[in-house]
């Protein structure tokens, strides 16, 4: 009976137990892997294991104090970047959003089409115009040219603004219309309505917008690559992955301890936003 | 209090617009001088949009949309334009400037008519901190001269030098501080460097080292410099004036007896650059293989991390399982990491000296007596290794929209299948699969776009490599097109194609489009939004 039991709780249960944790392994290994050999006191790649024998903070020490590797530079760089790209994303996002959910004009839908259909279009796939573009803005404005984090801001907000605008006019759309047209009865005019009602209201989504931009420009390698030469200007991504290319082995402790510092806050804030990100992702499409 | 507030607006309305407007008339000129044609009618577009649009109270809706459009149209509806530009011309390493850029730099460019030679003196070589060298020419009482040594690219740039008396005590040199002086010996080991440099003494004179003296004082010489090219605007020739040769234009490039002369110049060339990819072989050999990965790639990313994806999203499908909370967000990890850590870090594990996965495996090869497999030196291993990581990185978004659309299949449908005395396989392959394919087949086609374009994960992981033997260009086995087109303008050691780079551009633009269309088609997406509209 007992027996009997068991294997009867194999066929329901136990067998998907088994493959969960073979891909659980799967998943996991190469980030426990990292995270441990972050803090491990072997010196190198060869001898690195799972489980490490000594506890250190020497590679995250060496990483603020080798005057080669500015790692904390760049990491201050890229939130710099990604934020200001991102807050003044969500905003004219959320203006252009406001029109096309409330206002009524020729040429609405028109507009609308070519932003999906623009959007179709990842903007790094015209790296190589944005980069010649940019050379010659070097020549008339320095200040925004090639090499500057103004250009790049530039170009990250012209990137998924289309995208943006139409997520936030698709949650507009579900506010009720009855709210603004009291307020307009009020006497309220169009800049109340937005500031008052409709932006409060739409809070919500904005966040999510504004958390899925902050990750994506955080993670995005082509266009940093290609704007940013100066090493004091790079960001994480151009950073770690441009300095550690000759010896894996021995940066490897290096390599963990900046890859845990870059992925974490990234890690902690999307499983956070997770539900929402990839309602937001089902939409259109920038990660995954 | 409204009308003050009313007031207020409009002036600091007017205020910005005119700020915006100081700067466009700024750029205008600047943009005239350096010949950005794209640039200035960028600018003067949105110039005249802003000021329409904010001047006139006729366009309300537009206040709204347009510095969200402006960005728009600038960074991305341009470049593609100009995209389209750059690929019918020869812009590229030795091609960068314009004609009359060009011309400046040649005319720049000077020589030394071996008749003028003459006068010699005293020379001291220094080095200051930097390692920039600096010469004293001691002429006579009167021209102690003393300056930075230039290469012939600075010497329109750098100031002349000065008459520094103070350098010789009772005729006897001194070193100023802060400088080294050059040995003898030194001075032979460096022959190479200085005799490329010059002291600049005035707009036609210079001094150059001449001899070299390992005891005491070297020897210097005066030469003059006079320009080397001359434009003929009249007849559009250059004139080279220390062979008194005509150089002709030839395409993109004056030619001095028979030699191409650098710089050269950017030209339209209408269809060269899509005639080479097609059809010079070394490059549409590449391409081919290119393409036709590329289509693999993504269409692989998306079959295995669906099927993994799928996999588990069925098995803790199931009422009663334990754990299920713990499993869901063990999955979900792969997807919350930033892709370039991800590669980074995949890269060590795969490393074949020293990595992981070659020292876990190392039991296997021993077993089947092979050699350990060097991950990402070779075509097969390093497109198997992509392949692996990807899935690694794409099987949680599957995860998450199948489970997503699993919850949302009725219940009652499947019952009513086991009723009818379907086993549970029967009513997994007849009933939910088409039912989550209907929802789920156009993120299917998402993430099949995303991947065709997923530069990261390429260049960071393997870096386009290993590299195919015998093609003009840079590109490896596990290159897709964007990271080819990246490798041909920007890193991939043969110079910038900007011009080629673009065409292949323009590819991926065509087949992005067909992908689109296809999906378009298929999940009548566009009714949908235009319906939502």
């Amino acid at each position: 009976m007992e027996t009997f039991k068991f294997f009867n709780w194999v066929k329901e249960y136990g067998w998907r137990h088994f493959v969960a944790l073979i891909f659980v392994t799967f998943a996991i290994y190469p980030i426990l892997f990292v995270v441990t050999n972050s803090v491990a006191d072997f010196a190198n790649l060869t001898n690195s294991k799972l489980i490490p024998e000594g506890f250190t903070l020497k590679h995250f020490k060496l990483l603020s104090s080798d005057p080669l590797v500015p790692y904390f530079k760049w990491l201050y760089n890229t939130y710099k970047v990604a934020l200001i790209a991102a807050i003044f994303n969500v905003f004219l996002g959320t203006l252009a959003a406001y029109a096309f959910s409330r206002l009524q004009f020729k040429g609405r839908r028109a507009s609308l089409l070519t932003l999906v259909i623009v959007q179709m279009f990842p903007s790094f796939l015209a790296f190589v115009a944005i980069y010649l573009l940019f050379f010659q803005i070097s020549d008339i404005a320095p200040f925004m040219g090639l090499g500057t984090h103004f250009g790049l801001i530039l170009v990250y907000l012209g990137g998924s603004i289309g995208f943006n605008s139409w997520l936030i006019k698709g949650f507009m759309d579900t506010i009720s219309p009855s709210l603004d047209e009291a307020a307009k009865v009020d006497g309220a005019t169009e800049y109340q309505i937005f500031r008052r009602i409709i932006a409060p209201l739409s809070r919500p989504i904005l966040v999510v917008i504004f958390v899925i931009t902050f990750i994506g420009i955080y993670s995005d390698f082509i266009l940093a690559a290609i704007f940013l030469k100066d090493k004091n200007l790079w960001t994480v991504a151009v950073g770690i992955n441009t300095v550690f290319i000759d010896d894996f082995n021995a940066d490897w402790g290096v390599i963990a301890a900046s890859s845990v510092i870059a992925a974490t806050p990234i890690a902690v804030l999307f499983i956070f936003f997770q539900k929402q990100i990839t309602g937001g992702l089902t939409a259109g499409s920038v990660k995954g | 209090m409204i009308y003050l507030s009313m007031a207020l607006s409009k002036i600091s309305r007017y205020v910005l617009l005119a700020i915006f407007n100081a700067l466009i008339v700024y750029t205008i000129p600047l943009a005239l001088t350096f010949e950005s044609w794209f640039f200035l009618s960028l600018t003067l577009v949105i110039g005249i949009l802003v000021n329409v649009v904010y001047f006139t109270d006729r366009f309300q809706p537009m206040k709204w949309i347009l510095p969200g459009m402006i960005f728009m149209i600038s960074f991305v509806v341009f470049p593609a334009i100009y995209n389209t530009f750059v690929s019918f011309t020869n812009w590229s390493t030795g091609h960068i400037l314009t004609k009359a850029q060009a011309i400046s730099v040649l005319e720049d460019r000077v020589f030394t008519p071996d008749d003028q030679k003459g006068l010699e003196f005293e020379m001291y070589i220094l080095q200051d901190q930097d390692l920039k060298f600096y010469y004293v020419a001691n002429l006579d009482s009167d021209n102690i001269l003393f300056g930075r040594a230039v290469s012939d690219d600075e010497i329109f740039s750098t100031s002349y030098a000065t008459h520094e008396p103070s350098l010789f005590i009772n005729g006897e040199f001194s070193i100023p501080d802060g400088f080294y002086q050059l040995s003898g010996k030194e001075q032979i080991a460096n022959s190479t460097t200085l005799q490329e440099l010059s002291l600049v003494i005035d707009q036609n004179t210079r001094a150059q080292l001449y001899k070299i003296s390992v005891f005491g004082a070297s020897t210097g010489r005066l030469t003059s410099t006079s320009q080397l090219y001359t434009y003929d605007e009249l007849n559009d020739v250059l004139i080279n004036n220390a062979t008194n040769s005509v150089c002709p234009v030839i395409k993109d490039n004056f030619e001095c007896d028979g030699n191409e002369i650098e710089p050269g110049w950017r030209v339209y060339v209408g269809g060269e650059n899509y005639r080479k990819l097609f059809s010079s072989q070394r490059i549409r050999g590449p391409l081919n293989i290119v393409t036709k990965w590329t289509f693999q790639f993504a269409l692989l990313s998306v079959i295995f991390s669906f099927a993994v994806g799928l996999l588990l999203s069925v098995i803790l499908n199931k009422d009663g399982l334990k754990f299920q909370r713990i499993y869901r967000s063990v999955f979900i990890l792969p997807y919350a990491i930033p892709a370039f850590v991800s590669a980074l870090v995949w890269k060590g594990l795969l490393n074949p000296d020293y990595g992981v996965i070659n020292s876990w495996l190392g039991p296997l090869y021993e077993i089947l007596d092979v050699e350990p497999v060097k991950w990402l030196k070779t075509k097969e291993s390093a497109r198997s290794a992509v392949l692996l990581v990807n899935t690694w990185l794409g099987f949680p978004y599957m995860f998450l929209i199948t489970t997503g659309a699993l919850q949302s299949i009725p219940k009652e449908l499947i019952e009513a299948a086991k009723v009818d005395g379907a086993t549970g396989l029967q009513s997994f392959w007849r009933i939910t699969f088409p039912l989550l394919m209907v929802s789920i087949s156009p993120l299917l086609i998402g993430s099949f776009a995303f991947n065709f374009n997923n530069f990261t994960l390429i260049f960071l992981l393997s870096g386009g490599g290993p590299p195919i033997v015998g093609s003009e260009v840079s590109v490896g086995w596990t290159d897709i097109l964007i990271s080819f087109t990246y490798k041909l303008a920007i890193s991939g050691g043969r110079g910038n194609l900007f011009g080629l780079a673009s065409s292949v551009t323009i590819i991926i633009f065509a087949l992005v489009l067909i992908i689109s269309a296809i999906s378009f088609r298929y999940t009548k997406r566009l009714e949908r939004i235009y319906g939502n509209i």
